[in-house]
């Protein structure tokens, strides 16, 4: 599934696979995970790129993309889907 | 014992680190070149325990600040290419007078990059060249750092400002960029983006290029593969692999990788 794809992406890049995998989709990213510094969102953003092929553009780098795991789970879906 | 001191150079000190090899010289002599700003302090702790293992398997160790850059002299927003690897030569040079073994010359990320541009020069003499992930492509990695810059706006403002090509531009203009704290020259930057590893073929006996990677079966990365594929095809002798580990020049916290450690020793077994 899509979103424990995403959820073990975050849990690597982020280093928080424990606390990650007891998290749904409604749980917030940015502004509740401390770790989610500009680093952690750029090393985040090349490992999301990495792992489905994707790439990500300057003006999807932002706030509504990484709000919550959902978000980011949905913009995945729509990049994987064009 | 290791020991600190200040390298006089021509434009000012750089803080090195000398750990000594037990066998008194007779081993091989490495420098170590550090990657890139805050990459710089989270693999210090990798860098120290790699070199106090060369230390006790009889090689000599000179670890260098480059102009700019930690405890050294200069700011960083004048550093250049050219004068750090200016640093390296003359931390070469030092090392050279203290150690009857051969050279080696070892870098970490877009160290790693600098140590093969510095190694081209036949004249140095340098026998070994040890990459740790080296930088392949100069400017994915530049991307990749103006996108520090598009993440930090992000958390402040709830979405990038600007974009890696605008960025691009500006500095394309002459004009510097604050990145994560840390003044990005021009010049630097366009030097960094031209950058191309597979170009920059070594003059040596040996290459050791050792990655890490999550990835269950590790293999190097596929631009790494490629450089290193090329420099075989010009008669270089190359021994590449991948360990399974955590990319510790990234992560948020400082993070140890003990099969890079082993796999880098075992490459380098023999080598004075």
């Amino acid at each position: 599934m899509l979103f424990d794809d995403v959820k073990t992406v975050v849990g690597g890049a982020l280093q928080i696979d424990g606390r990650v995998q007891e998290m749904d989709a409604a749980a917030p990213l940015l502004g509740a995970v401390p770790e989610l510094d500009s680093i952690a969102v750029v090393s985040l953003i090349a490992a999301l790129e990495e792992h489905f092929g994707i790439a990500v553009a300057d003006d999807e780098i932002s706030a509504s993309t990484f709000a919550t795991l959902g978000s980011l789970t949905q913009f995945i879906e729509r990049k994987l889907s064009r | 014992m290791s020991s600190a001191f200040f390298l006089p150079v021509e434009s000012g000190h750089r803080f090195c680190i000398y750990h000594p090899s037990v066998r008194d010289g007779a081993g091989l002599g490495i420098v170590y070149a550090h990657p890139f700003c805050e990459e710089m302090n989270k693999t210090r702790r990798m860098a120290a325990l790699q070199s106090r293992r060369f230390a006790a398997a009889g090689y000599a160790v000179l670890q260098i600040d480059l102009f700019g850059c930690g405890d050294s002299s200069g700011d960083f927003a004048d550093a250049r290419w050219e004068i750090w690897k200016q640093d390296l030569q003359v931390a070469l040079g030092w090392l050279k007078s203290r150690v009857r073994g051969p050279l080696g010359l070892w870098g970490l990320r877009l160290g790693a990059t600098l140590a093969a541009d510095v190694a081209r020069d036949p004249t140095m003499g340098i026998e070994h060249l040890l990459l740790w992930q080296p930088v392949s492509t100069g400017e994915q990695f530049l991307t990749q750092f103006l996108r520090l810059r598009l993440a930090a706006e992000m958390l402040a403002e709830g979405n990038a400002q600007s974009g890696v090509r605008e960025l691009r531009e500006t500095l394309r203009r002459g004009v510097p960029l604050e990145i994560a704290g840390y003044d990005l020259h021009p010049l630097l930057a366009a030097k960094i983006d031209a950058l191309s590893l597979a170009d920059l073929v070594p003059a040596v006996a040996r290459v050791h290029c050792l990655e890490v990677t999550a990835m269950a079966e590790p293999k190097l990365s596929p631009a790494s593969q490629r450089a290193m594929e090329g420099w075989r095809m010009k008669g270089l002798d190359v021994r590449a692999m991948a360990v399974r580990g955590e990319p510790f020049w990234s992560t948020l916290e400082v993070t140890e990788c003990e099969p890079l450690l082993a796999a880098t020793e075992s490459s380098l077994k023999g080598a004075y």
